[in-house]
């Protein structure tokens, strides 16, 4: 009776087709989206290799890939040399995988327009702009009605690629404006709040008149909150959008590990805010068997998971970058 | 003949060993807790230990937590964790008394039952569940914000049934004559509960409270999720950002690099060391309190 | 006291016709304030708890219903931002790492209890052991979390089990006090009889103390399992994040719907957050249904 009972639970579970193999994977929230509908397509074409993403930031990915408490990980930048030697399963690769935009996104009642340049943004975000009618940010917007009224600083609480790739942007562009440094964290005024995650950053957004924030395009989109246009290195204010950040592509230049810095676009019609991210995968997987469902999978993120990007607003990553990593994904065994 | 008797010995002896294996697998269950707990502290004081060493004292003193420099002070995050404790009792303990009053002392017996069945499933609502409704509803809908006082709050509702029925299980053990006398003296409803009823359980009430503490210092989830994540802030007001140890536990962990770990495991070290201090208190003065009421 | 008697009979004498029904008792009237007062707080804390309940239950109902029983069977969706059913992992997790707590603690405890009650009484070690459980019992959720990150995450990866062991420690200092407290309660007049007719300790134990206790000991660790089976914080560094069904408790990350409610609740996308109230409603009914379970066996067998 009892084991009828069991059975029945089990069966309304479903009987999943069988998984032979499992992959998992942690590391970048920039990320997230891009593996969710990887993932996603993957494994209707491969019902028997599931992948599981756990996010929890580009520091936490390169730790468990470190530790090799998973398959593999997701990062916004690479590892830093020391903790590269660390690494317990010896030599890895990087794969690039999508461009993303990081929007500035904004809580302003019938403001829909908002422009904004790095040296601007650079003093809003260490506090020393304090409110939306600032003649500085006034300059930038003729005939905008700012509001008077202070702004909220939102940042995000977790260590994050984001916060790395948006300090940098502010670090390079913002004319010396900005002084806080550029780190996966940095030491933020006190008067700003923090959320977790892109998610926590959005909500705050969506629940907080006045607030600003940067965040992935993908989410700010997905959640509904505006973006501001951000002033590019030929001096337009650009919109981010898929074309915006898909124009920048080609521009890129990139070593022979396939890193590359894609922020502060010479591209006259490129959104500046632009970053890349990567898988890392080792050569010789901790588990054997799981390298060709790893090979197989990284190499589906950049070939056929590439068109699906755009549900998503991602780039894909430039021809010639994808031909070198294709390359890099033959080494696995 | 000789061989029965040989069998009886042998039955009696497997018998007194079984017995005595018995005693010793009990035992050994017992012992476990003590495995544990070593295992726990041990553990713990071996990786905080990089950081105590870097830090020294500051760690407890200094209000800069900047990962990227390797500054480790935590004194904010034992601030916040009082802080939100502290709002938390403000709120939760006069409702929790009020409450357990009104089932003990006023409500018809009809009601008082289905009081207590309620007040016992709600304290067994999830902590995630309250974090949920924080975080979308009274932070975001209702527009309060990620500050100490919305996370204060929170943990008031979540302590509130736990207070409430340790308080009524002690207020039900006040002697039924001592209160018809003070009835009998002309004392009105009021009167009656404070010469009796209060007074009978300052122990046990105190004791409920600092139970009630013990899991608002110790929750990490409803804190996290909406206290709203702000670094080296010391400040009481209570609608300022704020950040406590669990939650930077929670947050940091996944980010961290090698010292920055053992940053926050001496941080869980000194959220351990609050707690299980707290929780002794607590249970002392119960047990206080419990013998007293049985010599009365 | 002989003042106030004239000062209170002063006015009798200069009104023609007292009303004794209207003098203002202030006594009576503090009394019916403070119960007043008691009401509030009873509104105080009901007005928030019901706001919440019925905000899971509103909120959670329809994803719940909506293409029935897909909420229960089906993956839960790769890509947050989409709408859509599926907990079916979540809720095959949370069984699996609170069952293998449940089959962990348990047994442990309960002999543990045994222990302290039959054999340690008042020694030197049972009273340690005692000692011992409350503190165990004040250690944060969180703590016993890194503390099997330390001692098994970081050596054997992400599983269930991983989870089960953190609930396991949770669930023990819980399991040994409520069961102590219930094999307290059986009379020593039964163990006596026991003995009196040539049984062994242990055989008294297995036969007549423990199935004594039963019950009581039953509804604890009823109670016990449906705590352990909403944390969240311990899970975080043990189980993982699946999100196909993974019905291995030992290998391979997990999920669990505590931790689906966390990362859901930090999301600003309709369809996630849906999928978070759908799966505090379910978290909800299975803790209560397992605290109710517990209360009825308490008042069968009272």
């Amino acid at each position: 009776m009892r084991v009828t009972a069991i059975a029945i639970v089990l069966g309304a579970c479903g009987s999943p087709p069988a998984v032979d193999v499992t992959l998992n994977g942690s590391g970048s929230t920039f990320q997230k989206a891009v593996q969710e509908v990887a993932i996603d397509g993957f494994t209707r074409v491969h019902p028997e290799i599931a992948v599981n993403y756990g996010g929890g930031g580009s520091g936490k990915g390169r730790q468990d890939f470190a530790d090799q408490v998973v398959d593999f990980a997701c990062t916004d930048s690479p590892f830093p040399p020391a903790d590269a030697a660390k690494a317990k399963g010896g030599e890895f690769i990087y794969v690039p995988t999508a461009l993303g935009a990081i929007a500035v996104a904004y809580n302003l009642p019938g403001i829909r327009e908002l422009n904004v340049s790095a040296p601007v943004l650079a003093k809003i975000f260490s506090r020393q702009i304090t409110r939306w009618d600032d003649p500085a940010i006034a300059a930038e917007n003729p005939g905008v009605a700012l509001p008077d009224r202070g702004i909220v600083v939102i940042h995000r609480a977790d260590g994050s690629g984001t916060t790395e790739n948006f300090t940098r942007f502010l670090e390079q562009a913002g004319d010396g404006a900005w002084t806080l440094g550029s780190a996966s964290t940095v030491q933020w005024s006190s008067e700003t709040q923090a959320g977790m995650g892109n998610g926590g950053v959005a909500q705050i957004v969506q629940g907080t008149e006045g607030a600003i924030a940067y965040l992935d395009h993908s989410d700010a989109r997905a959640s509904g909150i505006t973006c501001a246009r951000v002033k590019n290195r030929a001096g337009h204010f650009i919109e981010p959008t898929l074309e915006s950040v898909t124009t920048a592509g080609p521009g890129i230049t990139f070593d022979d590990r396939l890193i590359f810095d894609a922020l502060d676009s010479a591209v006259p019609d490129a959104y500046p805010l632009i970053a890349g991210s990567w898988c890392v995968a080792y050569l010789a997987p901790k588990v054997a068997a799981k390298g060709a469902a790893l090979e197989q999978y990284l190499t589906y993120v950049i070939t056929d998971g590439q068109p699906l990007l755009a549900e998503i607003d991602y780039a894909p990553i430039p021809a010639a970058m994808r031909e070198r990593a294709l390359a890099q994904l033959g080494r696995l065994p | 003949m000789s061989s029965s008797a040989n069998l009886a010995v042998e039955l009696r002896t497997r018998k007194r060993s079984a017995d005595a294996a018995f005693g010793w697998v009990a035992r050994g269950s017992a012992a476990f807790v003590l495995l544990v707990l070593a295992a726990i502290a041990l553990t713990m004081t071996a990786r905080s230990a990089p950081v105590l060493s870097a830090m020294g004292l500051d760690f407890f003193t200094s209000t800069q937590w900047s990962p990227p420099e390797k500054v480790y002070g935590a004194l904010p995050f034992v601030f916040g964790t009082l802080f939100t404790a502290s709002i938390a009792i403000a709120f939760a303990v006069p409702v929790s008394i009020g409450v357990a009053l009104f089932i003990t002392q006023v409500a018809p017996p009809r009601v008082r039952r289905y009081m207590i069945y309620a007040i016992d499933l709600l304290a067994a609502v999830p902590s995630v569940v309250f974090g949920l409704w924080g975080v979308l509803v009274l932070s975001r809908d209702f527009g309060l914000g990620r500050s100490f006082l919305t996370a204060g709050i929170i943990l008031a509702v979540m302590i509130t049934p736990i207070i409430t029925s340790l308080s009524r299980e002690v207020m039900e053990t006040t002697p039924q004559a001592d209160k018809e006398a003070a009835i009998a003296l002309g004392a009105t409803r009021w009167e009656m509960i404070k010469a009796t009823v209060l007074p009978h359980s300052t122990g046990g009430l105190v004791g409920a409270v600092m139970l009630g503490l013990g899991r608002a210092l110790g929750e990490t989830i409803a804190a996290a999720l909406v206290i709203g994540s702000a670094l080296g802030q010391i400040t009481t007001n209570p609608l300022a950002a704020g950040n406590s140890m669990p939650a930077v536990i929670a947050n940091e962990w996944g980010e961290a690099g090698t010292l920055h770990k053992s940053a926050l495991i001496a941080l869980a070290m000194t959220l351990f060391v609050i707690t299980i201090l707290v929780n002794l208190i607590a249970n002392a003065i119960v047990a206080r309190a419990q013998r007293r009421m049985r010599g009365a | 006291m002989a003042t106030t008697a004239v000062t209170a009979a002063a006015p009798l004498t200069t009104s023609s016709t007292p009303d004794l029904r209207s003098r203002p008792n202030w006594r009576a009237t503090k009394s019916a304030l403070m119960t007043g007062v008691m009401i509030l707080c009873v509104a105080a804390i009901a007005i928030p708890l019901v706001a919440v309940l019925g905000t899971v239950v509103s909120r959670g109902i329809g994803e719940v219903l909506r293409g029935f029983p897909d909420f229960f069977t089906s993956d839960i969706p790769v890509v947050s931002r989409r709408v859509g059913p599926g907990m079916g992992p979540a809720i095959v997790g949370t069984v699996l790492a609170t069952g293998g707590a449940a089959l962990l603690a348990v047994p442990l405890g309960i002999l543990g209890a045994v222990y302290l009650n039959e054999y340690g009484g008042r020694s030197a070690f049972a009273r340690t052991v005692r000692f011992m459980t409350a503190v165990m019992a004040g250690v944060p959720s969180i703590v016993m979390g890194l503390f099997i990150y330390l001692v098994w995450t970081m050596r054997m990866g992400y599983s269930a089990f991983g989870g089960s062991l953190a609930l396991a420690c949770l669930m023990l200092p819980v399991v040994i006090t409520s069961s102590e407290q219930m094999l307290k309660l059986v009379p020593q007049t039964l163990r006596e009889a026991s003995y009196a007719l040539g049984a062994s300790k242990s055989r008294t134990i297995a036969t007549v103390v423990l199935p004594a206790a039963l019950p009581g000991i039953v509804s604890g660790c009823l109670l016990a399992i449906a705590r352990a089976a909403g944390e969240t914080a311990p899970l975080m560094f043990a189980v993982g994040a699946a999100t196909r069904l993974n019905p291995n408790l030992i290998f391979e990350a997990n999920t669990a719907l505590s931790l689906q409610i966390f990362e859901n609740a930090n999301l600003a996308f309709e369809g996630a957050q849906g999928r978070a109230w759908g799966a505090a409603l379910t978290l909800v009914a299975l803790a209560f249904s397992l605290t109710l379970v517990a209360r009825l066996i308490v008042k069968r067998f009272k």
